[in-house]
């Protein structure tokens, strides 16, 4: 290393929230941003004498004012028109508080400039001239904050000194920038009064306006930063995002950006959309080879207990809370190029740290919203709710949480053309019931408990869950003879039979998987409405669909069957030769290898079929049944086997409530 | 809680893997002077202490002889690749600053990295240079795409949203990486402190002169310090009253001085 020691130095003193805090200023064509960032540099007092001599000497070459603005657009182009073509950002300490605030530019032909420059901010000050209110670029820069996912806005209204600090002309000009900045979704935290030109209000109280009991501009803005919910990333799921594996003295090192969440040595860690699953052996930046944990924004590496092959472009989060996983989603986009949008090419999408080709389709939507642009106008500066087709699975969220992975820009071969944010709907609508006044449920058929009165017994799904080759398959079959010879109305929905027919469509991405729950939840149903037994043999790894589906079915109705069976034996079993697949690498996504199977925590019944007999099983679901009162008591007087059965192997989740 | 110069360090990282894996043939720009060697700090960080990128050195043949003599220690201390290029046809000629320094500077430091650039095929360039240098520099984006002619377009810069760096060019084209961008000059020397790191003794105080950039020794001054170490250089940030480079001397030729060089291909 290029130190004078390898131990870490000395520490650098700072004290409290030491957090570098960005902060976008937008707003119409001479509203005042750039004045009002000047305004804030001279005051702060850090400017050098030499660059205001500077300025100073430039001003006076052009015969002009001192132009505080010039202290940051040094461009020859910017100060010739007096105009801000590119970004700048300026630091600035306040109270203790580090902040950057970037000045955007106004102008519609420079929006790639301030996109770029905004996309970092957390918040936004919109500077609104208050003899001219809300203007055209005042609403693009807001509906470019919204499509950035930054969603709080405090508002300056500036030049208040040129309407003689009028209160009355403060309140009607507030109240119309608020309902602009609702109408877009945003938040408007404040309206505050300034003039950027005099330093009124903007880091003291302005003894002009004794009218105005809130905080002046900076203060104010410092104290919605620090509420500011979003910005709290530590508390949301982790996501890291995959840079690219390195390789060093036979190691290999698995490097990338915490973006969300919390990463600690030893967790268990899941690769989307590769499915891949792994432990963390250590986690390592330099100086310390082995970190605790690693937190947002931490640049890591991590090393690996189970070497597995995984590339860039993977995001990494606990088993537990997966990105979405799938082909398409919604989006919102900002067009931010001079080249039109065309419905013909093929675009290239980057989204974390990896990259699709996709087309674009605009979503049909009934309602039309003030949003969309068509697909013939969509321009520089355009917006649109689109649907993203992309040409291989992706990983990524609709949270809406302001996360990396709900963030991607849109790019011809070398150009970025379009910004956007994943939208929180899922593009295939109707799978949520859709609230349309054509459809409504159809009544009068039989009732339920006229077939059950009519059988003998009541209706019941029995929900199988367990490893592949667990014994789910072979329970329901058994279940399903013995329920038959005492006449019973029963049916048994296989996973793997259901996926060669209803289910054909699906893979193994946990989104996929949901689907499948989703879809023999439903047909689960149609059953139970019938009275009958209803046996569901499918792995169902994840919690969340396993509750999905106790929604759909009813509480009551549905008695979650733990087949439980250890690894090993699941593995020495291998019926369908699933396990030495996965092992030679012939497959992905196989539950328990490289796809989680998160166990239920408080099922029915737990059965562990490498210690019972299968007829041992089916006299303790028998008895679940009679215990619930599926089956008439004296049906059950003969099944008695389960008593004698080993206490570890059989767990009734009934009898300890 | 994360100090401020670990948010630092850890964009820049994640800046210098992004090129690394999107780039053929990145190269650290390095002249010895405090920021390339704290990105060159940077780039061992990012690799886990191996730096794997070889170092390119622009010499002007007018550098300060201290500079040469620390820069051929310090390679050989820490076992660095070292390209160093130079301008050979200009200076045969006799390009010197008595010419312009403008001329001198794009001939020797310009026109020398882009013959270097070409010769040794590099696609990627780190170059730490940082916003608050300069006016032009603060208009700059992370990646800086720059074609054959090494021109930088400012009016029509590339959009960069989010992290999503303009990484892919075509071959013609080579690009600037700036992992420093973000960083203040007074980051620079808290990360020095912090990081410890072996740091050109020409910054440090000797007679009652330091220099507070280095260059060519015929275009840059000394200022006037009694800052003999980190700790007083840092002090003596803390209340100074005039600009990182007011010792060097082609900025002042004119007012967009560093615009008009820049523009060029300069760094």
């Amino acid at each position: 290393m290029p130190c004078k020691s390898s131990a870490a130095g000395v520490t650098c003193n700072v004290n409290g929230d030491q957090e570098v805090k960005k902060v976008a200023v937008v707003g119409h064509v001479d509203h005042g941003k750039s004045t009002l960032l000047g305004r804030l540099l001279l005051d702060s007092g850090r400017v050098p004498d030499d660059k205001i001599e500077h300025v100073t000497k430039i001003c006076a070459d052009k015969s002009l004012q001192f132009e505080p603005a010039f202290l940051f657009d040094a461009l020859e182009e910017e100060q010739e028109q007096g105009i801000s073509i590119d970004t700048t950002r300026v630091n600035f300490e306040f109270d203790g508080h580090k902040l950057v605030l970037i000045d955007a530019p106004g102008h519609l032909e420079f929006l790639k400039n301030m996109t770029s420059g905004v996309s970092e901010a957390t918040v936004g000050i919109l500077v609104v001239d208050c003899h001219q209110g809300v203007q055209s670029q005042t609403e693009r820069h807001l509906k470019i904050l919204s499509v950035l996912g930054i969603e709080t806005v405090v508002v300056a209204l500036n030049k208040i000194d040129q309407v003689d600090y009028a209160q009355e002309v403060f309140e009607e000009v507030s109240a119309k920038v608020r309902q602009t900045v609702m109408q877009l979704q945003l938040t408007c935290e404040d309206v505050v009064p300034i003039s950027a030109l005099l330093g009124e209000n903007i880091t003291t109280p302005s003894d002009k306006m004794q009218w105005y009991t809130g905080k002046p501009l900076v203060p104010r803005v410092i104290e919605v930063l620090q509420s500011g919910g979003k910005s709290n990333y530590a508390q949301q799921p982790l996501r890291m995002l995959l840079q690219d594996v390195y390789r060093f003295n036979g190691q290999r090192h698995f490097v990338g950006r915490i973006e969300s969440g919390i990463l600690r040595a030893g967790d268990e860690i899941f690769f989307s959309p590769s499915g891949k699953i792994s432990t963390v052996e250590a986690i390592e930046r330099l100086p310390q080879r082995n970190a605790s944990e690693a937190l947002p924004g931490d640049s890591i590496a991590l090393r690996l207990s189970e070497q597995i092959f995984v590339e860039r472009g993977e995001v990494i989060s606990l088993p537990d809370n997966v990105p979405v996983v799938d082909t398409e989603f919604r989006a919102r986009i900002a067009w931010l190029s001079k080249q039109r949008f065309s419905p013909d090419l093929d675009y290239t999408i980057k989204l974390g740290t990896n990259e699709s080709t996709c087309k674009i389709r605009f979503f049909d939507e009934q309602e039309h919203d003030k949003w969309s642009a068509t697909c013939e106008n969509l321009d520089n500066g355009e917006f649109a709710d689109v649907v993203i087709r992309l040409s291989k699975q992706m990983a990524f969220d609709r949270t809406k949480l302001g996360c990396s992975t709900e963030r991607f820009v849109i790019c011809t071969t070398y150009e970025t053309v379009a910004a956007g944010t994943v939208d929180n709907r899922p593009v295939r609508a109707h799978k949520e019931m859709k609230a349309t006044p054509n459809l409504r449920r159809e009544g009068g058929f039989v009732q339920r408990a006229l077939y059950e009165e009519r059988i003998g017994h009541r209706g019941t799904v029995l929900w199988l869950t367990g490893l592949s080759g667990a014994g789910k398959s072979t329970l329901a079959r058994a279940i399903e003879s013995r329920l038959f010879e005492r006449g019973c109305n029963v049916v048994v929905l296989d996973g793997d039979n259901l996926r060669m027919g209803l289910c054909a469509d699906l893979g193994f991405s946990p989104e996929e998987r949901s689907e499948n729950i989703r879809r023999i939840s439903h047909s689960a149903k149609l059953f139970l409405e019938r009275g009958f037994i209803v046996i569901t043999a499918c792995i169902s790894p994840y919690s969340r669909d396993r509750e999905l589906a106790r929604e759909v079915v009813g509480a009551d109705d549905l008695q979650e069957v733990f087949v439980f069976c250890p690894m090993e034996e699941c593995q020495r079993r291998d019926p369908k030769g699933l396990y030495s697949k996965a092992s030679a690498g012939q497959v992905r996504a196989v539950t328990g290898v490289d796809s989680p199977y998160q166990p239920p925590q408080k099922p029915a019944l737990r059965l562990d079929s490498s210690k019972l007999t299968v007829e041992q099983e089916v006299a303790a679901v028998l008895d679940l049944l009679a215990v619930n009162g599926v089956l008439p008591p004296q049906n059950t007087a003969r099944d008695t086997v389960a008593r004698s059965s080993p206490d570890a192997a059989v767990k009734s989740g009934q009898s300890a409530r | 809680m994360r100090e401020y110069l670990d948010t630092l360090e850890n964009e820049s990282v994640f800046i210098i893997r992004e090129a690394y894996n999107k780039t053929k043939n990145l190269a650290v720009l390095w002249s010895m002077g405090k920021d390339s060697t704290v990105m060159l700090h940077l780039v061992r960080k990012a690799f886990l202490g191996n730096c794997p990128l070889p170092l390119v050195h622009i010499d002007t043949t007018y550098k300060i002889p201290e500079m040469i003599t620390w820069r051929d220690r310090f390679v050989k201390e820490h076992n660095l690749r070292l390209i160093v290029g130079k301008n050979e046809a200009a200076l045969a000629a006799g390009m010197n600053p008595t010419l312009g320094r403008l001329t001198c500077c794009g001939a020797l430091k310009t026109q020398a990295l882009l013959d270097t650039v070409s010769a040794n095929k590099i696609q990627g360039l780190l170059v730490g240079i940082r916003r608050d240098e300069e006016g032009s520099r603060g208009k700059e984006r992370v990646v800086s795409p720059r074609p054959d002619s090494g021109a930088w377009t400012y009016k029509e810069q590339p959009a960069e949203i989010w992290h999503h760096y303009n990484l892919h060019v075509p071959e013609s084209v080579h690009l600037r990486v700036h992992p420093l961008l973000h960083w203040t000059e007074m980051d620079v020397w808290e990360y020095i402190r912090r990081e410890n790191l072996d740091i050109m003794p020409l910054y440090f105080a000797q007679n009652g002169k330091r220099y507070r950039s280095l260059g060519c020794h015929p275009c840059t001054g000394t200022i006037e310090s009694v800052a003999s170490n980190v700790d007083e250089i840092i002090e003596e940030l803390r209340s100074t009253r005039t600009t990182e480079r007011a010792g060097r001397a082609q900025d002042k030729v004119d007012t967009y001085a560093m615009q008009k060089l820049r523009s060029g291909g300069y760094m």
